[in-house]
């Protein structure tokens, strides 16, 4: 929310500073700052990008489908594989995950919005300027001529001018530095949300394990980003500039490079699989129709994990030769990471232990999570033995591990958070039984994708190569892998057909109404009607237990047993109140990421375009401070605030503080 | 779903589960034609990696049929039949039991957190152990390091034969490194430009090749043979066509090797096809390919008059050329030394044959007598090497092109090169 303000005030210094009205039509998405929203534009473009990094997956199969492959070359090679990489880690992944991230957190914690509405959507679209200039360096300057080619970790110095002359890598570290500013602002904005938002009586311990999962990760992004950038900029001037950070002739020790970039990049490991684990921790009580077993260990593990993965980082550095006892450190402190997500696996299988579970389409996903992140961590363990590694680093074994993390960690697990939130954000289930088929569609390709990498990496393919000798005995798996990775094709491409035969189906019904709590869950976003209001809660809800709004649907009787306290219809919210006062929408976000674009198009190709670039930027921020706070004029606007949640000085004064620690709070 | 439907569910999804671990367990057993593989080693680090990592794949494999058979078993005994679409009103399971709503047990997350971290700290003794004791090389009678070089895209090895790396290399040769069986070899590993990785992996693990440092590594075979490698760290364009070979021979065989190599090249006699060859040989080839007792410095642009060629790979320009040399350096001396070229069985960085029906063949200084020399990739590659790998020649990275020799040139030259024995 922005600052209260006194509506009696009316805000008209210039005519173009007043704020966008209306909340229909496209021109409303652009200027929005409601945070559902901004998570469903989060999701649409992720999605978007998802089938852009495919099909580039798609091409890495054709070209190594048979020996002596030939259906592109190997400086496009090198280009599509950087590029699949970046894309689905930085525009794929983490936006699928803030997609999550701003539609749920303020509705978990039973927020009105995020704590700055104009910032979130700026991170949005600050992201969105990223990605837009990492792809279109695919086809500027002609088709793969200057897309990034030094693989999505950049080694030093081959990521210098003189190794790698295109501007390929001008794109890696411009664009990322954008995603980066949205990465950046939208942690701190979420951080602020959860820990000052909360509702009256939601105490850290009282969040789901969604919430804190998310949280975690925000933090990891606010202090992995700052490192990734510190990166990128030295690269930056480097490449544009001539300096000398990489420079070994200079005196530079390229090993500088892969420090910074691993301690960033392995937090990021758990940037991307944590809010997977959130999801798959929501998705199975509810299930299975049992609290999530163990909720402290599985907060505290995810904890556990937020620490530790600072201190694993040189496990991608085995073979780099840093010394014999770096390498023993990292090597045991990396086997040790493997405990915190061993008790959350554990936990999940405790969760559906004696349940009654339902294998819908979001079970279904979220048992695939533990399944198959069960895989990858094991081959985890085995690249922590560093004397093993230094023969599976750089192999396909490796390539077969964080798939088996990032697709059948993240992704599923995202994947699973689509259908198992559609409704609630939509207001209709996705068709089940095409949600289903997707599924194993997708699992068995998945599988046969990457499974067969194991053994690839383990008989000797080597990461990165374009091509293999018909001689070197690696053509089976690999056209098994080539053949798995169409399959997921067609899942992916099943999972789209469900969103439009569901919406249309939805539609021509009449666009009936699927209720506050379709899957009959636990966490308070399913306590208001579907799809979420604007101002997502009729009036503030007060927290008294972990599972707050299960706990209101459902208490025991005189026997001990569980039954239904009340309907749902009188406990959820209906949205019918429309007298919230709402913080209206801005032009200047989305203004200032075209600023930001078009600086970053300009250190590319001409500093003058920057200098346009920060003309546009530096007036989009005088717009933004200088704009009225708010629009007298704007609907749900009557000068009245019933129902709005409490204002910042009441806020500190609620019961409670806001690190009060408290038990779970079980039925009785 | 029918229940009979459901059976044949269940029924097809074990018969593929079983059936891929079936072809997985054969693909990994039967390892026979993987010249690259990390299953089978041969050299004494590769083995002591093997045994390591083995009983853990082993424990890694329990732990994944315990967790994937819990699934597997929850799934079957707790599943609720009927709908799982739940279109009711407000969800649809409105009159059914609850099971029990169990919290959580911490006698049990302390278990399972204490068992997992006693495993790991059993498995990280025996890491360290291991990790250490590869870092020891074994004494032996040789004295011999090799300082191996990496560049785009091919590798060096200067042979230093008493083992110090201070001092000028006693000869230079590429991409085919030939060890003694049986000893274990110290490596100094460098680059010349950007980062690679040098692995065979039949004997050893990898170790990184980065510019401005030297890091030590060793290699052993316990058997005689020929095992491939291929440079690991992304190195730019070729990076997937820059491969190795290590060639292991008996000491008796490595000895006759050795002494071949370090006796300098013959001049052709006047008038042959050769003694042509060897013209255009200087005009196109020698600013940058070193034949010992044939180039001289003067043709790579430097000074002096050695004729071994160590000034490149020494002192150039100031720089110390085994650490970095910038573009314009890179060029001199940053090709193969091509001064016994006809006893290595392959060129272009490994990626293609030199002789035809050699096959595996050790009698090493008799390779020219044994196989068929492969003259059309040969020819084609002199001809026009970036077409037969990728490369940016323009940039000094990679061969360029020869595409204005006539074919007798090239006729010319591959005789040339064929005297190099």
């Amino acid at each position: 929310m922005t600052a209260v303000q006194s509506p009696r005030i009316a805000h008209r210094p210039l005519g173009v500073f007043t704020r966008p009205q209306g909340s229909e039509g496209w021109r409303s998405w652009l200027f929005t700052v409601d945070h559902k929203r901004i998570g469903i534009m989060y999701g649409a473009a992720a999605l978007f990008f998802f089938i852009v990094g495919g099909v580039e997956a798609l091409f890495i199969r054709l070209q190594l489908a048979t020996p002596n492959g030939s259906v592109i070359g190997a400086g496009t090679y090198n280009g599509v594989f950087t590029i699949h990489g970046v894309t689905m880690v930085f525009l794929v992944v983490m936006p699928m995950a803030a997609a999550f991230a701003n539609y749920l957190l303020p509705l978990q914690v039973g927020a009105r919005d995020v704590a700055f509405p104009r910032l979130n959507a700026f991170s949005f679209w600050c992201f969105l300027a990223g990605g837009v200039l990492l792809t279109s360096s695919m086809f500027i300057g002609g088709w793969f001529q200057n897309v990034p080619d030094g693989g999505w970790f950049n080694y030093a110095p081959n990521s210098g001018v003189l190794f790698s002359p295109s501007k390929g890598i001008d794109f890696y570290a411009v664009g990322l530095q954008i995603t980066g500013i949205a990465s950046l602002v939208s942690a701190i904005n979420l951080i602020a949300t959860v820990l000052n938002m909360r509702t009256k009586g939601m105490s850290l311990f009282r969040m789901p394990v969604l919430t804190w999962m998310l949280l975690i990760t925000q933090f990891l992004l606010l202090f992995a980003i700052p490192v990734i950038t510190v990166a990128l900029f030295l690269l930056m001037f480097d490449r544009l500039w001539d300096s000398n950070f990489f420079n070994v002739a200079a005196g530079a020790d390229p090993l500088l490079w892969q420090h910074l970039f691993w301690i960033f990049g392995h937090p990021e490991v758990y940037i991307l699989i944590l809010p997977a684990f959130g999801i798959v921790s929501e998705i199975i009580p509810t299930f299975s129709r049992k609290p999530i077993f163990g909720y402290h260990f599985m907060v505290a593990s995810g904890i556990a994990i937020g620490f530790m993965g600072w201190g694993v980082w040189a496990h991608h550095m085995f073979t780099s030769g840093m010394g014999p006892l770096s390498v023993a450190a990292f090597s045991v402190s990396t086997m040790f990471i493997a405990v915190p997500t061993g008790v959350k696996i554990l936990n999940w299988l405790a969760t559906m232990y004696r349940g009654r579970l339902r294998f819908t389409t979001p079970m279904l996903y979220a048992v695939g999570v533990v399944s198959m992140f069960t895989i990858g961590g094991l081959s985890g363990v085995t690249h922590a033995i560093a004397p093993s590694d230094t023969q599976q680093t750089d192999t396909y074994y490796i390539v077969a591990h964080f798939h088996y993390v990032i697709f059948g960690g993240a992704l599923l697990g995202l994947f699973g958070g689509f259908y198992f939130w559609w409704p609630k954000a939509f207001g209709y289930k996705l068709n089940e039984a095409w949600g289903k088929a997707s599924f194993w569609v997708m699992l068995i390709g998945f599988n046969f994708t990457f499974g067969p990498m194991h053994i690839l990496g383990l008989q000797g393919m080597s990461r990165r190569i374009p091509t293999y000798r018909a001689d070197e005995g690696f053509a089976f798996w690999n056209m098994v892998a080539s053949i798995g990775a169409f399959v997921i094709a067609i899942g992916v491409a099943m999972f789209l057909w469900n969103v439009y035969a569901s919406t249309r189906k939805w539609r021509r019904a009449g666009r009936p109404d699927v209720g506050p709590d379709p899957w009959d869950a636990r966490g308070l976003e399913w306590m208001t009607a579907s799809p979420t209001p604007e101002h997502n809660f009729d009036s503030d809800i007060e927290v008294q237990k972990l599972d707050e709004f299960w706990h209101r649907k459902y208490g025991r009787d005189e026997t001990g047993r569980v039954v239904r306290a009340a309907p749902t219809s009188q406990i959820a919210h209906d949205g019918s109140n429309t007298s919230v006062h709402l913080p209206s929408p801005s032009y200047w976000p989305i203004v200032l990421s075209a600023g930001i674009l078009l600086v970053g198009y300009g250190l590319i190709f001409n500093l003058w375009l920057a200098a346009a670039g920060v003309a546009l930027l530096v007036g989009a921020i005088y717009g933004w401070s200088l704009e009225p706070p708010d629009d007298p004029d704007a609907a749900g606007h009557h000068g009245d605030h019933a129902g709005e949640l409490p204002a910042a000085d009441e806020a500190e004064g609620r019961a409670g503080s806001p690190l009060e620690l408290e038990e779970a709070q079980s039925v009785d | 779903m029918s229940s009979r439907v459901k059976k044949l569910a269940w029924l097809s999804s074990l018969l593929v589960v079983s059936g891929s671990a079936a072809l997985i367990a054969v693909a990994i057993v039967v390892d026979k034609n993987h010249p690259l593989s990390t299953l089978s080693p041969v050299g004494r680090q590769g083995r002591e990696i093997a045994e390591l990592i083995n009983p853990i794949f082993i424990v890694a494999g329990v732990v994944f049929f315990l967790v994937q058979g819990a699934v597997l078993a929850l799934w079957l005994r707790y599943r609720v039949s009927g709908s799982d679409t739940g279109d009711g009103e407000y969800g649809y399971y409105e009159d059914e039991e609850f099971p029990e709503q169990v919290h959580g047990n911490n006698r049990l997350e302390i278990a399972w957190t204490l068992v997992p971290t006693a495993l790991l700290a059993v498995i990280s003794v025996f890491t360290l152990i291991a990790l250490f004791a590869l870092d020891d090389v074994e004494a032996s009678d040789e004295d011999l390091v090799v300082t191996v070089v990496g560049q785009q895209w091919w590798w060096e090895y200067q042979y230093h034969l008493d083992g110090d790396t201070t001092t000028p290399p006693d000869f230079v040769t590429a991409n085919e490194l030939v060890i003694p069986v049986g000893v274990d070899i110290p490596l100094d590993i460098k680059s010349r430009d950007v980062i690679h990785s040098f692995w065979i992996p039949k004997l050893n693990g990898k170790k990184d090749a980065v510019p401005g440092r030297s890091h030590d590594w060793v290699i052993q075979s316990e058997q005689t043979g020929r095992f491939r490698g291929q440079c690991t760290e992304f190195c730019g364009l070729s990076h997937g066509y820059m491969k190795m070979v290590a060639v292991v021979l008996t000491a008796e065989e490595f000895a006759e090797w050795r002494d071949n190599q370090m006796t300098p090249a013959e001049m052709p006699q006047g008038g042959t096809a050769a003694a042509s060859g060897r013209e255009i040989f200087a005009q196109q080839c020698a600013s940058c390919h070193v034949v010992n007792g044939i180039t001289s410095p003067a043709d790579r642009g430097g000074e002096g008059t050695e004729p071994d060629g160590w000034d490149v790979y020494g002192e150039f320009n100031g720089a110390d050329a085994g650490v970095y040399l910038d573009i314009d350096t890179l060029v001199a001396g940053a090709a193969p030394n091509l001064t016994h070229l006809m006893t290595r069985s392959t060129f272009a960085g490994s990626i293609f044959d030199l002789y035809l029906g050699a096959g595996e063949h050790l009698g090493y200084l008799d390779l020219p007598a044994s196989g068929t020399l492969n003259r059309g990739e040969l020819e084609a590659w002199i001809y026009n090497a970036p077409e037969r790998k990728p490369a940016d020649a323009d940039n000094f990275r990679g061969m360029p092109s020869r595409t204005g020799l006539s074919p007798k040139d090239i006729d010319d030259l591959v005789a040339f090169l064929s005297t190099l024995d």
